[in-house]
């Protein structure tokens, strides 16, 4: 087996014979914190979408810790360990901060089909772990008061708390944060730096798309760039940031808008 | 503990003593109420919690009461036996018509499940087998005899149908906290969030449709017993919109919500029956203003449902 947790193989997506994604190959090592950058539209979201089985590529292979999984439901990729956030924030919006991180916990769970129906000691047990764990991650999000406030009605900073408090209850080998700083000022983004390097200290692999550079730059140790769905460089980011292809890619995006 | 369970005690305990201060038709129109309710509890898993919009939910209904008819009538077989086929005929069933349809979204879900209750009523009524009776039903359902006693009085029926309420309500407090109650929210809010987090929004679609479907079928057993007598037009598409509408009206997910929406839908109707039929244009009006006035019903359900000990104060 290789020392690669996640690796692209030649992956191509189609939508309507147009490509989104074309012959992207990448390999994540455990344990790093993993970037993907390019322009808007790039593709990098639609690569997310692949890697957790909202779509299924047309070519290519996405292995997981040396095992094909493209083309598997999204549930069974979760239950892999690889969990996510969204770009546009996907929470319970109605259900409160704590009910929305249990859902995390939904594949840690080993209640049964009558659990449902009847509870037993063994299942209030689990239960109260699991309650206990969402308790553990409130903290550590500093959410704990709002515990019962409906998601829906926070700020923007504190939603994309909740999201990424939400993927990791449920223990993820891999967390992929998809634009996790979109719409947070400037000290929440730092905080939010500090958070995913402890959330990596803990063992967890991070695999994220990020626009904003100077968080990129100075968190990630890998990097890959995409433009038109393809891959135009990658590296340490040192060498990415002074690549001309990636400079060129960045003002001629530019321009057009 | 939740205000709605607080709620729902309080009106057990009034339902409870209803019997002691009613003639013999209100009596008999409290049990009518309390069988509504455990039907109108069983769409909510279905609607209310697992989101799934089912327009066909009388179709359960009707298979646990002619399970109960038929068997009873046909074959003979005491009424207490008749329970446990009556609850698990309407589960498979809900297996087996759900399966193939159960990743259809919204609107089309509703359509085929109305296609279901169509077909169920056009088979029934052409007595199939010579079981069902046709268009006229069943008659002659016995009463229930447990050891040698017969429980044939309304009151009796009546607390039969408030212990199956009973235990419903215990269900329903159990689903709500439960990975499975919680499961079926979260793809009812985000299926794409549900699924991402690990949650088969299949299996636990299903799951509420096999639930619903077998309390029901409970229901419809306990509504054969309270009539002595089943029949096509009590299990029809317009009876599941009212079920539907229950839930909308009163609040989906939402136990008090459920409650009044079932008193306002069947038991309003009967206190103002001397209105004779201007009593509906007014109930019309009442299901308009509220979706207008109370998009969530009339009484919304209350999310938040967490341990104590996770509540901590401001800080």
């Amino acid at each position: 087996m290789s020392d690669y947790l996640l690796e692209i193989k030649d992956v191509s997506k189609f939508f309507h014979g147009l490509v989104a994604i074309d012959d992207l190959s990448m390999k994540v090592k455990k344990g790093q914190i993993y970037g993907i950058i390019g322009p808007n539209g790039a593709g990098k979201t639609t690569l997310f979408n692949c890697i957790t089985g909202l779509y299924t590529p047309e070519k290519g292979e996405i292995i997981w810790e040396g095992k094909k999984i493209n083309g598997i439901a999204p549930y069974k990729i979760a239950e892999l360990g690889i969990l996510r956030t969204f770009q546009t924030i996907r929470l319970f919006s109605e259900m409160s901060v704590a009910e929305n991180i249990m859902s995390g916990r939904h594949i840690k769970s080993n209640q049964k089909w009558y659990n449902g129906i009847i509870h037993t000691p063994s299942m209030k047990k689990d239960e109260k772990k699991n309650w206990l764990k969402v308790g553990e991650l409130m903290d550590f999000f500093e959410l704990s008061k709002y515990a019962t406030t409906p998601a829906g009605d926070l700020s923007y900073g504190l939603q994309r708390r909740i999201e990424m408090a939400r993927a990791l209850a449920a223990e993820p080998k891999l967390l992929i944060l998809d634009e996790p700083a979109a719409g947070l000022n400037e000290n929440e983004t730092i905080k939010l730096a500090q958070t995913i390097r402890k959330v990596r200290d803990q063992g967890v692999t991070i695999l994220m798309i990020e626009h904003d550079m100077d968080m990129v730059m100075s968190l990630c140790e890998y990097i890959t760039v995409i433009n038109f769905g393809a891959k135009i460089s990658e590296g340490e980011p040192s060498f990415v940031q002074d690549d001309p292809v990636v400079i060129e890619a960045y003002i001629g995006s530019d321009e057009d808008e | 503990m939740r205000q709605s369970y607080k709620i729902a005690i309080v009106f057990l305990i009034v339902m409870g003593f209803f019997p002691l201060f009613s003639n013999s038709s209100w009596l008999a129109v409290g049990t009518t109420f309390l069988i509504y309710s455990v039907v109108a509890f069983s769409q909510d898993i279905i609607l209310g919690r697992a989101g799934a919009f089912q327009m066909g939910h009388a179709l359960f209904f009707g298979l646990g009461a002619y399970a109960t008819a038929i068997l009873n009538v046909h074959f003979g077989v005491p009424i207490i036996y008749t329970f446990i086929p009556a609850i698990l005929i309407p589960l498979i069933m809900a297996i087996v018509l759900a399966g193939p349809i159960i990743h259809l979204k919204g609107d089309y879900l509703l359509v085929a499940t109305i296609g279901f209750n169509i077909i169920f009523i056009q088979v029934i009524q052409n007595d199939v087998f010579g079981l069902t009776g046709g268009p006229n039903g069943i008659f002659g359902i016995d009463v229930v005899r447990i050891f040698g006693v017969e429980f044939m009085s309304q009151t009796a029926i009546y607390y039969m149908s408030f212990i199956l309420l009973t235990l419903t309500l215990l269900i329903m407090r159990n689903l709500d906290a439960s990975k499975y109650g919680r499961a079926m929210f979260y793809i009812n809010k985000d299926d794409i969030a549900a699924q991402s987090m690990g949650i088969n929004v299949r299996y636990y679609k299903l799951y509420a449709f096999a639930l619903g479907s077998a309390i029901a079928g409970a229901a419809g057993s306990m509504f054969a017993i309270q009539y002595s007598a089943v029949s096509p037009e009590a299990f029809n598409v317009v009876q599941s919109i009212m079920f539907f509408t229950i839930v909308l009206v009163g609040g989906s997910a939402s136990l008090p919500g459920v409650l009044i929406g079932t008193f306002v839908m069947f038991v309003l109707p009967e206190i103002f029956r001397e209105f004779a039929t201007a009593r509906y244009l007014v109930f019309g009006l009442a299901m308009i203003l509220t979706m207008i006035l109370r998009p969530r019903g009339i009484w919304p359900v209350k999310f938040g449902n967490i341990p104590n000990y996770l509540k901590k104060d401001t800080k």
